[in-house]
């Protein structure tokens, strides 16, 4: 069907704008300000309306986990509606697997869902009135799966997300972090190629959230979907995440990985995110790295895919710069100590 | 400029929305007074200037109602054939087996206490002897409930499907419920002729509002995260609808039906004033107009008993219920059936059934002993309630003092003595720095003196318009006025001012009373134990039922109508009064008491404040619910617009019917958005 190359999901220029009217708005500030974004922003709000996404370009790969982060208000809730038509989308374009979903007739969308996507929800939106099995089943039952047949299916994705033996239970009978099992065992059942997840741990405690993350990775490590995430959490984000999408009053301000996000914020805002984080535990040596052949004689044994951390511990009582290898142990550059002490200093504010 | 004569200038600009509105009302009010010998059109609006609304809409009405009567009869008889279906199956079946059938399906909702109501409540009705009537209502009962679950629920599901619909059937719902029952009738009448057949098409019209307010609002609040889910399933939007959103809604919904047969009960009662049916409304009302209390009472209690049964059976679906063993709903009904058939030779004739007519003869003469014994003592309240509170706000001080009730004449000195003891109080207030509350004193005291019946009307317009502005800004105040004037040139005004000042009367003593319950039901919880049964009781009971005791003890008259206006009116001011006052959030009052504020003062400044909203929402349903009385009133003697309703329906005058059911809907829903608007206003200010 769609070459290995397509990405699975491709935004360019996606608006989302809210107001009476608010597609000829956009149209018409896009053309005052000869298609600047910003300008057509600030006009767009000087006239009442609510721009709350704007000019949102990324393309997400097939199997990758491609994080969207930021605070509330930011945009980041309305742009996975917007991906997945549960918003219409004001302006601008969406692939999915290559065809345009904007404006795509009510059919074709609901085929689409049927097949393809799948969506997890912050507070669950669990069907009340449904078992645990007919939640999960529900995605099928729709699409005209017979019976015997849907509820097989429920019962491997149930198992898949270690829920067996609550198959009969309903939402109201189930913790939190159970509901969220079957959220996450609803939006697999026609195992869909692109997976939409809206915070799905935020409403969780932090004990169950983190059981549940690695879960999820487990997951995905199998399953190997295309993921679009939302977060407020840049600890969730950088462990998660493949790329990070940085979302700031309805812009995105920075795409990259959890080490570009680290250690290369483009501004003070992403710059603001990171400080707490512990800078060590989420950029890696290669980030570091140099190309430069002049080493000392040590070899602590650094990998490119070691984090900060790991490599200063191997590193703390060296001074020379030192060989990094490869996963198949090839030296493929160097780094210098004082780099990795650098690189993890705390910013000064 | 200095310092000193800065400070009047700037209290004089310094006058606040409501000081304003209140200033020009005194000011109006002054000249109407002054102007009165010389201009007595300021006062009383001019029978000349009148326009014959009520005959031309009566003449729209009746063209109209003509045009669409062939179409009507037809429905009409289409919808006789399932009443006459009803009728037989419910006139015919033994009951033994009826009663059986309620008792299991008691047990299937609730368990043994609902079980036990339906049978005892059952029992009840069989032994007072009216079962044949009773059974003649629940066919109506039976008849319109399906027909308005369906069209209700219809509607609110195309309002929730087309948003534009929404907004219309919203406003259109809103106005339904502020036109008195009655004025449903007339029309009615003209469209169906006389007979029971009328009776379920209005109890139909009555009952299919709340089912669809329930199914919209359930629907609307269903969480947007299950909407969404169920799309992003891939459902289409009559899978969405029917398989995820409606049975998401479905305890809301439930309320809906709840509501919706207790609507539907209430209007087949009062349906039976236009009489043709043998059902228990009626029987209320002929042995209520023979004086046979004792039967009247025993009838209005059969009305009671199936009121609690049918709201507390269907309550039960609304609420998360557990599961009762069926082999308990099969053990009943196989019983039943075997008593039934065993004991079919020897089962009595229900209508034959006296075992009650003791009781009710007992309660007969003893109400006459109680009447005769504590006779000196009512008549006293009754007349000095009459003399010295109801008959001064009607027609005012100055025609209400008689020697013949107060032991002298009503001077005009006394008035201008009067009016200045007001202007010294309001300038005390002003000079204290309540300026409204001193203007508002002489408003009330210029007021008394005039009477509400007597009011000029260029100071109600002018009263009205100033509470709209405080209230809700310049397009609420041209509403108000818009809608009063209408009443004006259209020849109600003066039956319009009656209804204002008996509902007035009634809704002040259920604020007041109301909001001293309601306080001292939420400080000490005792009191909530004793009061909260009597208030769930006050509004089970169908409207109608409210007069018997009134009737009984204090006969026909304008007294009798106002104590069942507020007995009615009464439990939402409780009930929202102790809500608001309960309901204030824990850490409010942590944060108060840990500043070592008293109880008392919690109250005067944490409490009351925060309650003051949802205070606000329970006078709004009291005045709401004193207008709905207040046509049901018109039975026992009361003037004003209910009576022309009454009149109206009696004559079979659409005309009058509908203009004095507009207007008594105008002045209901001008209340209800002031008050509306001043909660609104609360509301915000305290952030919610």
């Amino acid at each position: 069907m769609t070459d290995a190359n397509t990405p699975a999901i491709t935004c360019q220029n996606l608006w989302q704008v809210f107001g009476q009217g608010a597609d000829k708005a956009l149209t018409d500030a896009l053309s005052r300000s000869g298609n600047d974004a910003d300008k057509a922003a600030t006009d767009l709000r000087e006239q009442g309306f609510i721009p709350a996404v704007q000019d949102a370009n990324f393309e997400v790969k097939e199997g990758e986990l491609f994080v969207i982060m930021g605070l509330s208000g930011s945009g980041k809730s309305t742009l996975i509606r917007c991906i997945s038509q549960l918003l219409p989308g004001t302006g601008g374009e969406i692939r999915v697997d290559g065809e345009n979903v904007i404006g795509a007739s009510k059919k074709a969308l609901t085929e689409l869902r049927r097949k393809k996507l799948g969506m997890v929800f912050q507070h669950f939106g669990l069907f009340p009135h449904m078992t645990v099995a007919d939640n999960v089943a529900y995605p099928l039952r729709v699409s005209g799966v017979g019976k015997k047949e849907r509820m097989a299916r429920a019962q491997e994705v149930i198992t898949l997300v270690g829920l067996e033996g609550r198959e009969d239970s309903y939402p109201r009978q189930l913790s939190g972090g159970q509901r969220q099992r079957v959220g996450i065992a609803r939006s697999l059942a026609v195992n869909p190629d692109i997976w939409f997840l809206d915070e799905p741990f935020s409403a969780l405690d932090p004990l169950i959230r983190r059981q549940l993350q690695d879960e999820f990775l487990r997951i995905q490590a199998t399953l190997k979907k295309s993921i679009v995430f939302i977060t407020h959490d840049i600890q969730e984000a950088l462990k998660l995440a493949d790329r990070i999408a940085i979302m700031r009053d309805g812009k995105i301000v920075q795409i990259g990985t959890p080490t570009d996000i680290v250690l290369r914020p483009v501004d003070d805002y992403v710059r603001e995110f990171s400080k707490d984080v512990a800078k060590g535990q989420h950029a890696k040596v290669a980030s570091v790295m140099r190309d430069e052949s002049e080493r000392g004689p040590d070899d602590p044994g650094l990998t490119t895919s070691m984090t900060l951390d790991a490599a200063l511990a191997h590193c703390m009582e060296l001074y020379e710069p030192v060989p990094v290898r490869d996963e198949n142990g090839n030296i493929v550059g160097t780094v210098h100590p004082s780099d990795l002490a650098a690189a993890l200093q705390v910013d000064e504010t | 400029m200095t310092a000193v004569s800065d400070i009047p200038s700037n209290s004089a600009i310094q006058l606040t929305v409501g000081a304003k509105a209140a200033l020009i009302t005194v000011v109006v009010g002054a000249i109407c007074l002054a102007l009165e010998g010389l201009a007595p059109w300021l006062v009383k609006w001019p029978t000349a200037w009148e326009l014959p609304a009520t005959e031309w809409v009566g003449a729209f009405l009746d063209w109209f109602l003509n045009g669409i009567k062939p179409a009507m009869r037809l429905f009409s008889d289409l919808m006789a054939y399932p009443m006459n279906g009803a009728n037989f199956v419910l006139g015919n079946t033994p009951w033994p087996i009826l009663i059986g059938l309620v008792t299991a399906l008691g047990w299937f909702l609730g368990g043994l206490p609902m079980a036990a109501l339906g049978f005892f409540g059952l029992c009840f009705v069989l032994a007072s002897g009216y079962w044949a009537e009773s059974m003649n209502t629940l066919a109506l009962v039976a008849v319109s409930v399906p027909v308005a679950l369906v069209v209700g629920g219809a509607i609110g599901i195309l309002a929730n499907e087309v948003p534009r619909v929404k907004s219309f059937v919203q406003a259109v719902l809103d106005v339904m419920q502020t036109v008195p029952t009655f004025a449903y009738l007339t029309p009615l009448l003209l469209l169906f002729g006389f007979g029971p057949v009328v009776g379920l098409i209005a109890s139909a019209i009555y009952a299919a509002p709340p089912m669809a307010r329930n199914v919209m609002l359930g629907l609307e609040r269903v969480e947007p995260e299950i909407k969404e889910a169920a799309i992003m399933s891939g459902g289409t939007r009559f899978q969405q609808l029917f398989q995820v959103e409606i049975p998401a809604a479905a305890t809301q919904i439930m309320v809906g039906v709840n509501q919706c047969l207790m609507a539907a009960l209430s209007m087949v009662i009062i349906a039976a004033v236009i009489g043709g049916f043998n059902d228990i409304g009626w029987e209320v009302l002929l042995t209520m107009r023979k004086a046979q209390f004792g039967e009247s009472l025993m009838a209005g209690l059969v009305i009671v008993v199936f009121a609690v049964v049918i709201d507390r059976m269907s309550g039960t679906l609304a609420t998360e219920r557990k599961r009762y063993d069926p082999r308990v709903v099969w053990a009943v009904l196989g019983f039943t059936a075997l008593f039934t058939v065993a004991f079919w030779a020897w089962l009595p004739n229900p209508s034959e059934l006296t075992l009650l007519d003791p009781m009710a003869e007992a309660v007969d003469s003893g109400l006459t002993a109680f009447t005769q014994a504590n006779g000196p003592w009512l008549d006293a309240l009754k007349n000095n309630s009459l003399f010295y509170v109801l008959l001064p706000l009607r027609i005012g001080l100055d025609q209400a003092v008689l020697p013949f009730t107060w032991g002298f004449q009503w001077t005009a000195e006394m008035s201008f003595g009067l009016f200045a003891v007001g202007a010294v109080i309001a300038a005390l207030m002003a000079w204290r720095g309540h300026l409204t509350g001193g203007l508002i004193v002489l408003i009330l005291i210029g007021m008394l003196e005039t009477g509400i019946a007597n009011l000029p009307w260029p100071f109600v317009l002018t009263g009205a318009a100033a509470l709209s502005y405080v209230a809700g800004g310049w397009r609420l105040a041209a509403l108000s006025v818009g809608l009063l004037c209408t009443i004006l040139v259209s020849g109600l005004w003066e039956r319009a001012l009656l209804s204002l000042y008996l509902s007035g009367a009634a809704v002040f003593s259920c604020a007041v009373a109301g909001g001293l319950i309601g306080l001292a039901s939420a400080v000490w919880a005792p009191v909530w134990k004793v009061v909260r049964p009597i208030c769930d009781m006050l509004q089970t009971i169908p409207l109608f039922v409210f007069l018997i005791p009134v009737l009984m003890v204090f006969q026909i008259g304008e007294f009798s109508a106002f104590l069942a206006i507020c007995a009615y009116a009464i439990v939402p001011m409780i009930r929202y009064t102790r809500h608001g006052l309960v309901n204030t959030p824990d850490e409010m009052m942590e944060a108060a008491i840990s500043s070592g504020a008293t109880e008392w003062q919690i109250m005067r400044d944490v409490r009351a404040p925060y309650a003051a909203p949802t205070i606000l929402l329970g006078l709004n349903q009291t005045i709401l619910y004193a207008f709905a009385m207040l046509v049901i009133a018109a039975l026992i003697g009361t003037t004003g617009l209910g009576q022309s309703i009454y009149l109206a329906l009696g004559q079979a005058d659409v005309g009058l019917g509908i203009s004095a059911g507009a207007a008594m809907a105008i002045l209901a829903l001008v209340a209800d958005r002031i008050v509306q608007g001043f909660a609104e206003e609360r509301r915000k200010a305290l952030g919610l």
